[in-house]
Formats: structure tokens, C-alpha cells, sequence
């Protein structure tokens, strides 16, 4: 059967649809030809797939072919078997009749031959040519038409259908088309029917001796190509997939060794997309194919209808995987294929997969995760071609061109040599093109990296290629090629010493037998099997690859450098765009930096700063150090170029953050060289540059700075620079954030002086000016390196900066500072609140308490009110104070024992002086309650007033109150004050309360003297006695003093004393008087005081108090008041009783008055010396009137006890209640006139007596 | 022969990454473990694709290239775990085996309580684990 492959082929290339055979019984071919033909391709076609499941096509092919035709004719029973999908799937049988009986006679047995054929699909098309017009014809017409009908259509299935040549009638086509479609959906099911069992028992062969699988081959793809003229490709690609498994085991199977082919010219070439590009008889061995070909033409088919199913995307997907597969299977057969003949047919397939699937693939028609992995694997085909060619090119020479970067080593290093039998020698004709190259790897220079950055480049080969080579030379010593090594430095050294600390046993043997005899390169083909050095290597490599090249865009593109770079970026750029569409965004990243390092290298500066920073933001952000130390100088050197300065600052910055293991110190020196260089340069466009990643700051471990409000402050921070030497900073300055609310203005606290960072960790102080009551939090720092202003936000957690914390900003959450709210920092009281002495130099005492704020150099500023004066010879006396709320709190504290030895010790004890109306606090008292003694004088003129029963007045207490106003500045800066008044109260000694006690027959009065004590202290009385006013003396002429026997007289404070005096009226004459007017009376008490400053009044502060100085007598005066009795009758007036019959009006009444002399008035102040008195009788006159005189004087004695008797006649005028007349004395003072008995106030008047002697005649 | 294993976080940063090859060329693991990344990306962000091995921490091979293997792991709390290695043909069996004695190494490593989370792993013992479980993957799948 294998004989008929070519035959196969032939027929599969000159048929691509399906046949239809038309058997035209009556000649009607030509009249209806192009109405059939006309309905190609049928637009919508349902037919069953593999698995008898109905598949609409659409656009199916098709033929119409006579039955006539010699296509059709002459073909052999057995091939028609063979090559079935070539036949008719359906056969229309047109036929014409008008006469019953000659389609009975003669056209029926005809038919009946035709269809005795069951293999064949047929039904009968009745061409009616009657004219409508024309009756019987038509008529006719349609009784053999069904007479047709009857003969051949059964009930199952409807075999004839008529078509009106005048007038076809609309359904016929419809008609037609189904009745065709039926017929090829059987023939199609009988045929992959027919197909199945054939291959199935082909199948069963297949582990014997006879199998054959061209055999297979045949069957299995003609029924795939049946499929596929059927437009069922899905069916058709599942009969590739399977043939392709079938021939994988078939390859794979033990024991048979096969030609694997390949080594035809041309077949570098992968030819992955067209089928038909080598025949298959051609590849024919023995009973199966050649590997190399066949699988190629299988993936051909696939992916000739996959594109027909619009899946590109499977293409690529397939194609990448099977170009690995293939690459492995070219890799085990490489000593038999041409020179790199692996290399070079994967970079044509990549790029036949790539080119092939883009021009197919539409957008948006799939998913889109589907879409991203398509340009994943566009990406990965581009990718993989990439590497595939620069290991050609470095093969050739150009490795120097290839940067040794880690993408280019990750792919490069790992990928083995090319293996062939024998590696390739220098053509003898290449003599001059060796010399060239020779000088071309002399002449080469590494490229110093910016910042002179020294590393160890990163290999490109998995071995020394010069080893390799010339190992795979036939007969070469390990001596001779180590000659080689020696003769010229190995360009890479990583594995060259890798090689040589191989090889160093056999060195070392070999090592006196080396000779240098062919160093020089002009005898060098008089040798050949001497050691190939790199030059001729890279020429013989390149005439071999010349040799194995066929496609010219590859050869052109390895022919010279420019080429070759070309090449490189169109295939970098279509791996990096490729992926950038894809999910592999970090591919793509990284192949940019590729194509940067090309456009860097043709000067194209611009863009290559773009990709590298591209490629840089991606590893920084990820913090993938150690590649970013490798691509960051170069973007610094970019930035560097074009002036950037901005950046080319921020990469330096970059750079000297990034891990200290990277970079040697020398390095990183250099990289703040840079810095500071540029910095104090001329910068035309100076710029902040963040340095968040090197300079770190934090506040000091340990609680918060607390400052109360107002206060200003220094802070000490901590700063680490990561600067590799000390820096200069000419400014820093470093900002405060309220915690509580981010409105609040941040506030920059400055060093306006230059700090010098040491690398490391550096402590810096800054003033803090006062700040806003809050918490605070460092916020950023700034400051200034020359011209260049810097700033960090990065706060470091006493630690260096971590190069690990790139993505953590953490936001220093614990306050630095601690303002607090406006409080209470101190505390004015005076110590007592009783009453002082008045008019004494008295201690006044200040309770001076600090509230946890520190009191130095705090300075009090007095200054005493209205009728206080300091005591100025005095210094002023400050001692600690023990509050007793306070030690009572303290008790809790600390233990008792403790306690009183501490307080012994705290006692301090200092004198101050005035200076100003200040006082400066000593030390001791920065944070202990202490009181301050102030010695003051308070001053009141007045003199003290005792009261009486008779006039009970009373001091009032505002009378002794004074104040004094503070002021105490305190604070770092004296910024905190303190003003407060206090006010004192001051008192005399004693509130003197006086009464007459008794009133003596001998007019001796015994005047009580009621001392109360107003003072909180015990007053001890020696000495009292009275100044007495005019008109009153002592009796017995004495001095007035009590009597001694009870002097001295203790009073306790608030208690009572009292004192007798006692006194009588002064009957002296009015001479001694005149001398000395006294109006009131003085009280005067010698008294001594005992009193303690801290509870109260207290003796005298002249000196310091103490027992063993001597007593002070102090005195105390008193007015007092004495009056003489006010009362003091001397005449007597009565009201004599009026008549008992009452009072009539017109009545006439005496009303009678006595006057009575109570003394005599010899001694009185009434100094007339007649013996008459005034009299005066006030009535009202409207109702009395009155007879005789109402004013007269009348005679009386001046005896006591004389009386006279005034009568006035009267009147009532009125009746009533009416005020009766008066009696008065107006030559005698109304207190010398005693009313007795009283006259009445009121009188009743009766209305007159009915009298007729009143009565007028009429 | 394992070249590279790496613990990348879950931020992709590098948190442990030790190449095993004798050449100074540890750059080119980096990149190689760097864009492996890549994969695990997309593994992760398209559950679809993953489908029933959502809840499987072992990725399987990431990479099918023709040198060399790159097999991934992935932690609950997404902490990735990459190895390169050179043999072409690794049981899966054996890998899976490998990260689990791997993970078990972290899991030790990172319940130092002097271990800063996130931080990159400075545990000498843990280093040393590591390239015990090296050498013995090694050996196991050579047996």
C-alpha cells in the first residue's frame, strides 16, 4: 500500500471538496449546469461529525463531475477503495420524459440500472421542459412525474424532485440542496464508517512484524483529509493528533534504528507551516518516515487547520512546545546534522510561529486571558529565538557585543555548546579573515562602568568555548589547549578558572613539556590538529554556519555587526512588547533593559534612561537589590549624560542605599563623591532630593520629651546616615506634626549650624521653641548639602535603615514631645489665714508649692498694696515647707521610719534679700513646697475703737485687709508667670467691749473693760490703764489701774478678759479742762505676745523669733467712749386728770398742769439764776380755744421739790377724739423734763348739751 | 543538582535566595527566581487556569525551558518558595517532597521569635537546613 503515496499525494493535492456526480440520463446537462453550479458552495450544510453528532459547516465546496467524465471513469476498483474520499458522495440522476410510455418503456429499466448501485447516494432530478402555456405537455409532464414518484421514492426516503426549466418553482433549490446534503451526510457516515474499521484493524497489527505505518499513515490521513474537504476540521485535526501519537511510539519504539533526516540542503529551514514543502515519498524509510520531515509535515497539518478554526493561538501554543520537543529530539541527532544546525532551524520555526500566528491572529475574538497568554507565548517563541541567535552570533565573534547582563547569562550559561561530531576548522582560504579577527579581540575593551563599578562579569557560555571546541577536535592534548589558556587571557574568567582548577592535576604534569611553539599565528595550518585559538574558532565557526544556513535573511543577519545588532533588537523588542501584553510583565521589564544597553550603547540616551528606569522601579520595588545594583549605575550614568541632575542625585542616593554588601566602600565612596560633588556645584535647577532611603531619623528611646506649655525645650534625635563617610550638612531641620490634628501647621525646629553626619548612628539636638499644648511626632526632615536641599520621611526605629523596609512607611507613631495643656505649674498661698498683728512687723508667710515643674531661678516679684510696706531692714527668710495634707500623702509612700529622717534632712533654711521688690529662689527650692517669710508692716493710722453697750459698734474686717500682689517668673526662660494677689488680714490684738458694770450711790461707776482676743495667739496683758476723757477721773485719784494683784493676765487666743475700772464723774473745774480737751478715752494695755508665725499673730518680726530674746512689751490703745447719763430730769411735768363728767364743746374746762422741781439746779448747766419758768400752751385753735395766757412765766423755787400748778381756761371747739393742749418748758432742754404722770394724747370731746339758751328766735 | 532556592514574600521580595552553583553567577538565579515570578502572578491571579489545584501549595513546574527547571510553591500566606535546577528530568513526587521539607525548614525558621516577619531570613541553621535538603534532594532522586 505504500506504493500508492505518491499516488495519495497527488490525488490530495489536486482535490481540496467534494465530488458530486451528475448521471445525465436524457441530456440536460447543459441547460441546468449553471443553475446547479450556481448554488456552490453550499452555503449552510449540516453534516455528522466523527462521533455521529451533527456539525453545521458553512461554505462547503463542492463539484458537480458527469458521470461522462474521465475523472470519474477510469479508476481502479481497488484504488477507488483506497482512495474513497476521492468519489462522488452523491449522484443526481437528471432525467426529462413527456410520454408515459416511453418512460415506462424505456427511461424506468435505464433508471433502475443506474441505482442497482447501492454504494452510491442518488436521487433523480425530473427536468420538466413543457412550456406552462402548453397544457397536455405539462400535464403529461406531471403524470410521469409521479408515476416517477411511485417507481422510485419509498416512504423512508424521498428520491425525486422536479425542476420547471420555464418556471422553476421557488422550494426546487431548497429541495435540491437538502436532497444533496442527505446524500453526502450518508456517504460521508458510510465512508469514516468504512475508515474506522480499516484503521482499527490496521491498529491491531501494530506490535507485529507486518506493520507498516505509511500503511496507517495513508488511511489514517485520508480520512482526516476527507474530514477536512467536509469542513470538518475538528475531526480532521483529532486524526492528525492521533496520527502523530501513533507515530511517536512507532519513533520511540526500541530496537529499530531510523535515519532521522535533517541533513538535506535547505532543511536548517523548519518548515512548520507548510506541508507540502519536501514530498513524502521523499522521506519514506523503509516502513515509517523520516523523523525529521514527518513530524514537521504533521505539525504543518495541525496548524494548517487549526488557522482554518481561527485558533491561533493553539498554534503558538503547540508550536512552542513542539519546537522544545523537536529542539531535544535535533539535540540527540546533533552530531550527525550540519554545524548548529539545532540553533539555527529554532530560530526559523520561532519566527515562522510567530510571523504565522500574528498575521492570523485577530483581536478581541477570544478571551481575554486567552489573548495575554497569546502574547505570553509570542513573547516566549521571540525569547527563546533570541537566545538561540546570540549563541550563534557569539559563536561567530560576537560575544563582546552580547551584554553580560543576568538575563542574557540565565539564558546563555546554561544552554550547552553545539555538539558536533567535529567541530568545524578554519576553511585554508580564511587566512586573512582569522588576522582580522585577531585584532578585532585585541583591540576590544571592556566598558568601565560608571563610578568605576568593577564585577566580575557574568558568564554567557556554559563552558569555555575554547576548551569545548577544541575538545571536540579530534586528536588534541589537554596540554596544548592549557597552552592556549596561558597564550591569551580567557575572556571569561569566571569559568575560565572554573576550567582551570579542573584541569590543574594534569597542568601540573604537563606543565614542563609545554611549548610555545605555535603562538604565532602564521604557521598555523601547518598543523592541524594544534589547538584552535579563539579567532580561528570564530572564523571556522562562521564558514560552518555559512555552510548550514540556507535561509539569507538569517545569514545576512550574522554577517556583520550591524546586522547581527539589528537582529538582536528587532528580536529583544518582539520578546519585550510581546510580553508586556501578556501577564509577564517582569520579561518584559527585563528585556527592556536589553534593548537600553543597545540604545545606550548607539548613544541613544534617552531612551535607554527610560528603560532602565523602567527595569530599575521594577526591581526596587520588589527589592530585588542585587539586580537592581546591577542596572542602577547604569541609569545613573544615562542621567548623568543628560544632565538629569535630579535623577542622576536620586540614583546615587539609590545606589548608596541599597544593601553595603553590593558595593565595595570605594564604590559607594565614589557614589557620595558624586553626591556631595554636584551638590556644591552651580545646580541650575536645584531640587528637593529624597534621601528618605539613607537618612533615617528617630527620637531618643525612652519616654517622650515632656514640656509643659510656653516652655521651650531641647530635643536630642537620633539620625543615622548611611552615607559611607562623614557628610556636612550646612542646614537640618526637622519637623514636629501634632498627633492630634494634622490642620495644626507643622513646625520645623532648625540647626541653622553645619552637622557633620558620621556614618552610623549620630545624635543631634535641636532648640525647641514653645510649642502648642499636644503630642507631637517627628515628621520630616530637611536640610541642606551644599546647594542640593534634601529631605527623608523615613523614620527608623533605632535601628539603621533596614534595607529590607522598602515598602514599609511606617509612620512614626510614638510621640517625641509631650506638650501639655496650660495647667497650674506652681502654686501662691500664704501659709495662715488667721489674722495678723496690725501695725506690728509681722511675718507674713507665702506658701510657695511647685506642681511637678521645677522652680530655678525662679524670681518673685512683691509688691504690697494700699497701707502694707515690707519691712525692708529685714531679709526675707525662705524654708521648706512640710504641708501637713502633703506628708500625710507622703505617708503612703515611703514607710514611716523613713520619713522623719528624710524630712530632718530636706529642712532647709535661707535668708533672702530684696532686690527691686525681687527675690531670686535658691536652688533647694526648685521642687519642694517651700514658704517664704516676708517681714511686713501693716499700717493703719486709726486708732482702735472700743465698743460699748451703749454704742455696739464693730470693727468691720475689711478695715485690716491688705494685699499683696506676686508675681513669680519662672521657667527655662523665665517665660512662665505666675501672678497672684494674696490678701492678709490684719487685727488688732483685742476687740475692747466696754459697760458700765454698777452706779454707785456715791456716784462711783464701775466701768467694765471686756477684752476678746482676735488673734491666734496667747496675749499676756502686764500692764492696763485708762487715759480717761474729760468729765470722768479715777476714783481715790488714783492712776487708773486695776488692781496689780492680778497682772499678768494670761488671755488664750479667743478667749475673753476683763478688766474693772473704776471711775466717776470729774468734778474738776473748767480751767483744767480748757488745758487738755480729751475727747475720748484711752484704753491702754501693756501686753507681750506668744505666738508662733505659722499658725498666727506672732511677736514683732525684729529679730528672729526665739525664747531667749527678750520680751517685747507691746501696747495697745483704745478709745473709748464714755458718756454721761443722758437722762437726767430736773423739773417734772403733769398732766392734771381733767374732770370726770367729760368735755362737752362750748364747755368751759381747766386744765391743769404741775411743775414739780426734781433737784436742785444749783450745780446744773442751766445757769439762770431766776426762779421763774417758761411756760408755752400749744393748742390747735380750730379746736380749742383758749382763755388767759398761753405764755407766761411762772414762779417756782429753786428748792427741790417745788412745785407749781398752771391752769389754762379752755374751749372745745369740736367734738371728737381731739389732741388736748400742751404744756411746754421752751427755756428747759426736753432731757431735763420728765413727763409725769403724761399727759394723754388724745381727749374725747362730747358734742354740746341740747341748750335752748342757744337757741335763736325765730 | 538544585542551583537556587529562593523564599520570596509575599510583596515579591526576596526574603532568602541561595545559589548552589560554584561560579560567581548568583546575579542570573536572581533574575532566573525574579521572573519566575511571573508565573506564579499569573497562576495565582487566574484561578481559572489553576482550577483544581487551587488549594494545591505546590505550583508545579514554572518554567519548561530547555536548561534548566523552575519549580514553585506557594504558602498560605503566600509566601513563595522557588527552585532552579538543572536536571531535566525531576519526579514531581520528588519536588513535592523537597518543598515540603522545605516549608517545614521556613516554618522553623520564621517561628524564631527573634525573626522579624517580612524580613529576610539571616538564620544561619535554617541556611544550613536548606542546603542539607539540598544535597539530600539530590540523592533521593538519584535513588
Amino acid at each position: 500500500m505504500a506504493n500508492f503515496l505518491a499516488q495519495f499525494q497527488t490525488i490530495k493535492n489536486s482535490c481540496d471538496h467534494l465530488v458530486i456526480a451528475v448521471e445525465d440520463v436524457s441530456d440536460l446537462w447543459p441547460i441546468v449546469k449553471d443553475g446547479f453550479e450556481e448554488r456552490l458552495p453550499f452555503k449552510r450544510a449540516s453534516l455528522n461529525n466523527k462521533t455521529r453528532n451533527p456539525v453545521f459547516v458553512e461554505k462547503l465546496a463542492a463539484e458537480f463531475i458527469l458521470t461522462t467524465d474521465s475523472r470519474l471513469r477510469s479508476r481502479f476498483p481497488q484504488e477507488q477503495l483506497l482512495f474513497w474520499f476521492r468519489e462522488p458522495y452523491a449522484t443526481v440522476v437528471l432525467v426529462t420524459c413527456e410520454d408515459l410510455d416511453e418512460f415506462r418503456t424505456i427511461l424506468k429499466p435505464r433508471l433502475k440500472l443506474i441505482v442497482q448501485n447501492d454504494e452510491r447516494e442518488w436521487f433523480i432530478v425530473f427536468v420538466s421542459k413543457a412550456h406552462p402555456n402548453n397544457e397536455n405537455a405539462t400535464k403529461s409532464a406531471k403524470k410521469v412525474y409521479a408515476r416517477l414518484e411511485v417507481e422510485f421514492s419509498s416512504k423512508k426516503r424521498e428520491r425525486c424532485c422536479k425542476l420547471d426549466i420555464h418556471c422553476p418553482e421557488a422550494s426546487f433549490w431548497e429541495d435540491l440542496e437538502s436532497k444533496i446534503m442527505e446524500s453526502i451526510r450518508n456517504t460521508l457516515d458510510r465512508r469514516v464508517q468504512f475508515y474506522e474499521d480499516e484503521i482499527r484493524k490496521l491498529s491491531e497489527q501494530r506490535f507485529m512484524p507486518v506493520w507498516n505505518f505509511c500503511n496507517f499513515f495513508i488511511l489514517k490521513e485520508s480520512l482526516a483529509f476527507m474530514f477536512e474537504m467536509a469542513h470538518l476540521f475538528e475531526d480532521a485535526l483529532r486524526e492528525y493528533d492521533e496520527l502523530e501519537l501513533c507515530y511517536m511510539e512507532t519513533v520511540n519504539m526500541i530496537g529499530k534504528q531510523r535515519d532521522f533526516g535533517g541533513v538535506d540542503r535547505g532543511d536548517d529551514q523548519a518548515v512548520l507551516l507548510n506541508p507540502g514543502n519536501k514530498p513524502l515519498t521523499q522521506i519514506v524509510q523503509d516502513d515509517s518516515f523520516r523523523e525529521f520531515e514527518f513530524r514537521q509535515y504533521l505539525f504543518a497539518c495541525q496548524s494548517k487547520l487549526l488557522f482554518k478554526l481561527n485558533r491561533a493561538f493553539e498554534v503558538a501554543s503547540r508550536g512552542y512546545s513542539f519546537i522544545i520537543s523537536f529542539s531535544k529530539a535535533l539535540a540527540l541527532h546533533e552530531n550527525i546534522l550540519p554545524f548548529c544546525m539545532r540553533e539555527v532551524w529554532v530560530i526559523t520555526a520561532c519566527l515562522d510561529v510567530v510571523n504565522a500566528t500574528a498575521s492570523h491572529y485577530i483581536d478581541g475574538l477570544v478571551a481575554p486571558d486567552i489573548e495575554k497568554e497569546f502574547y505570553r507565548l509570542q513573547g516566549d517563541l521571540y525569547s527563546l529565538c533570541r537566545i538561540k541567535f546570540m549563541r550563534l552570533s557569539y559563536l561567530i565573534g560576537y560575544g563582546t557585543e552580547i551584554e553580560r547582563s543576568p538575563v542574557n547569562s540565565a539564558s546563555l550559561s546554561m544552554l550547552p555548546w553545539p555538539k558536533p561530531a567535529i567541530w568545524p576548522s578554519v576553511p585554508p582560504d580564511a587566512l586573512s579573515e582569522v588576522f582580522t579577527k585577531e585584532k578585532m579581540i585585541l583591540q576590544e575593551t571592556r566598558r568601565v562602568k560608571h563610578f568605576g563599578i568593577q564585577r566580575k562579569p557574568l558568564p554567557l557560555e556554559p563552558s569555555v568555548l575554547l576548551r569545548e571546541a577544541n575538545r571536540r577536535r579530534a586528536s588534541l592534548s589537554a596540554g596544548n589547549m592549557f597552552e592556549m589558556f596561558e597564550g591569551r587571557p580567557v575572556f571569561n574568567e569566571g569559568s575560565g578558572s572554573e576550567a582551570s582548577t579542573k584541569m590543574s592535576p594534569s597542568q601540573k604534569v604537563r606543565s614542563s613539556a609545554m611549548s610555545r611553539t605555535n603562538s604565532s599565528p602564521g604557521n598555523f595550518e601547518s598543523s592541524i590538529d594544534r589547538p584552535m585559538r579563539l579567532a580561528e574558532i570564530y572564523i571556522a565557526a562562521e564558514h560552518a554556519l555559512q555552510h548550514t544556513i540556507s535561509n539569507p535573511s538569517l545569514r545576512k543577519s550574522l554577517s556583520s555587526l550591524e546586522e547581527f545588532e539589528q537582529k538582536y533588537l528587532e528580536l529583544t523588542k518582539g520578546a519585550a512588547d510581546n510580553y508586556h501584553r501578556s501577564w509577564w510583565k517582569r520579561h518584559g521589564v527585563v528585556l527592556d533593559g536589553e534593548i537600553a544597553a543597545v540604545c545606550f550603547k548607539h548613544r541613544n540616551i534617552d531612551l535607554a534612561a527610560k528603560s532602565y528606569e523602567k527595569v530599575c522601579a521594577l526591581y526596587a520595588g520588589e527589592g530585588w537589590q542585587d539586580l537592581l545594583a546591577e542596572v542602577l549605575p547604569n541609569l545613573a550614568e544615562c542621567q548623568k549624560i543628560l544632565n538629569d541632575e535630579a535623577g542622576y542625585l536620586s540614583s546615587c542616593v539609590r545606589l548608596l542605599s541599597l544593601d553595603k554588601g553590593l558595593f565595595s566602600s570605594k564604590e559607594r565612596q565614589a557614589f557620595q563623591l558624586e553626591v556631595v560633588n554636584l551638590a556644591h556645584s552651580e545646580m541650575k535647577n536645584p531640587v528637593p532630593l529624597d534621601v528618605s532611603s539613607l537618612i533615617t531619623f528617630s527620637g531618643n528611646p525612652g519616654p517622650p520629651l515632656e514640656l509643659c506649655d510656653g516652655d521651650p525645650g531641647t530635643l536630642s534625635v537620633t539620625v543615622w546616615s548611611g552615607f559611607p563617610d562623614d557628610i556636612t550638612l550646612d542646614s537640618l531641620s526637622l519637623t514636629l506634626m501634632a498627633t492630634s490634628n494634622g490642620d495644626e501647621g507643622v513646625k520645623a525646629l532648625r540647626s541653622t549650624s553645619a552637622t557633620v553626619l558620621e556614618p552610623g548612628r549620630n545624635n543631634i539636638t535641636l532648640d525647641l521653641p514653645p510649642q502648642k499644648p499636644g503630642s507631637y511626632v517627628l515628621g520630616v526632615l530637611t536640610g541642606q548639602i551644599g546647594h542640593l536641599r534634601f529631605r527623608s520621611h523615613s523614620f527608623s526605629k533605632g535601628a539603621p535603615v533596614d534595607s529590607d523596609d522598602f515598602m514599609i512607611y511606617e509612620k512614626p507613631t510614638r510621640p517625641i514631645l509631650k506638650v501639655f495643656k496650660p495647667r497650674a505649674l506652681v502654686d501662691l498661698a500664704s501659709a495662715i489665714s488667721s489674722a495678723l498683728l496690725i501695725n506690728e512687723p509681722q511675718w507674713v508667710g507665702i506658701i510657695v508649692r511647685p506642681m511637678d515643674y521645677s522652680l530655678k531661678d525662679a524670681v518673685l516679684q512683691i509688691d504690697t498694696g494700699p497701707g502694707l510696706a515690707i519691712e525692708k531692714s529685714h531679709v526675707i527668710e525662705m524654708e521648706s515647707y512640710a504641708d501637713v495634707s502633703q506628708s500625710a500623702a507622703d505617708v503612703g509612700k515611703s514607710d514611716a521610719a523613713h520619713k522623719n529622717g528624710s524630712l530632718a534632712i530636706d529642712k532647709h533654711f535661707e535668708q533672702l534679700r530684696l532686690h527691686d521688690g525681687r527675690i531670686v529662689f535658691p536652688g533647694w527650692a526648685n521642687n519642694v513646697t517651700s514658704v517664704l517669710w516676708i517681714p511686713i508692716r501693716a499700717i493703719s493710722d486709726r486708732l482702735a475703737r472700743g465698743s460699748s453697750s451703749v454704742s455696739p459698734q464693730r470693727q468691720s474686717i475689711v478695715d485690716g485687709m491688705r494685699t499683696i500682689a506676686l508675681k513669680l517668673e519662672f521657667g527655662v526662660s523665665h517665660n512662665q508667670i505666675f501672678e497672684r494677689t494674696l490678701a492678709v488680714h490684719f487685727t488688732d490684738p483685742f476687740h475692747v467691749n466696754t459697760r458700765i458694770a454698777d452706779k454707785c450711790n456715791d456716784g462711783t461707776l464701775l466701768l467694765q473693760v471686756i477684752l476678746q482676743s482676735e488673734v491666734k495667739a496667747t496675749l499676756t496683758i502686764y500692764d492696763a490703764w485708762l487715759d480717761l476723757q474729760d468729765g470722768f477721773a479715777h476714783t481715790r485719784k488714783g492712776d487708773g489701774r486695776p488692781n496689780p494683784g492680778f497682772i499678768p493676765l494670761v488671755i488664750s487666743p479667743n478667749s475673753r478678759a476683763g478688766i474693772l475700772f473704776s471711775i466717776c464723774f470729774d468734778m474738776s473745774n473748767a480751767e483744767e479742762e480748757a488745758k487738755a480737751p480729751q475727747p475720748d478715752s484711752i484704753l491702754n494695755i501693756r501686753y507681750g505676745i506668744s505666738g508662733d508665725r505659722t499658725i498666727g499673730a506672732h511677736p514683732p518680726a525684729l529679730e528672729s523669733p526665739g525664747p531667749e530674746v527678750v520680751r517685747q512689751d507691746l501696747i495697745f490703745r483704745s478709745a473709748l467712749v464714755l458718756k454721761r447719763p443722758v437722762l437726767d430730769p430736773c423739773l417734772a411735768v403733769g398732766f392734771l386728770p381733767l374732770p370726770s363728767g367729760g368735755l362737752r364743746v362750748g364747755q368751759l374746762v381747766n386744765m391743769k398742769w404741775r411743775v414739780e422741781r426734781l433737784k436742785d439746779l444749783e450745780e446744773n448747766e442751766v445757769l439762770k439764776d431766776d426762779d421763774e419758768v417758761l411756760y408755752e400752751v400749744n393748742a390747735n385753735s380750730d379746736n380749742w380755744m383758749i382763755a388767759g395766757r398761753k405764755r407766761g412765766h411762772a414762779s417756782l423755787s429753786m428748792k427741790q421739790g417745788s412745785r407749781i400748778v398752771i391752769t389754762i381756761l379752755c374751749v372745745p371747739l369740736v367734738a371728737g377724739y381731739v389732741r388736748p393742749p400742751q404744756l411746754g418748758l421752751p427755756d428747759v432742754d426736753e432731757a431735763n423734763i420728765s413727763c409725769n404722770p403724761a399727759g394723754p394724747h388724745l381727749v374725747c370731746v362730747l358734742p354740746p348739751a341740747l341748750s335752748s339758751s342757744f337757741c335763736i328766735p325765730a | 543538582m538544585i542551583v537556587c532556592v529562593a523564599v520570596v514574600g509575599h510583596q515579591n521580595n526576596p526574603l532568602y535566595i541561595q545559589s548552589f552553583t560554584e561560579a560567581d553567577d548568583a546575579l542570573k538565579l536572581h533574575h532566573m527566581v525574579h521572573c519566575s515570578l511571573d508565573v506564579v502572578d499569573e497562576r495565582v491571579n487566574n484561578p481559572k487556569k489553576s482550577g483544581p489545584t487551587l488549594n494545591e501549595t505546590f505550583l508545579g513546574l514554572l518554567y519548561p525551558t530547555e536548561n534548566y527547571k523552575v519549580y514553585g510553591y506557594l504558602t498560605n500566606t503566600k509566601v513563595k518558595f522557588i527552585v532552579v535546577t538543572t536536571d531535566l528530568d525531576v519526579r514531581d513526587a520528588d519536588v513535592r517532597n523537597f518543598f515540603r521539607r522545605f516549608h517545614a525548614a521556613y516554618v522553623d525558621a520564621v517561628s524564631n521569635p527573634f525573626h522579624v516577619p517580612g524580613k529576610k531570613i539571616t538564620s544561619r541553621a535554617f541556611a544550613e537546613r536548606v542546603s542539607t535538603i539540598v544535597k539530600s534532594f539530590g540523592l533521593s532522586s538519584a535513588g
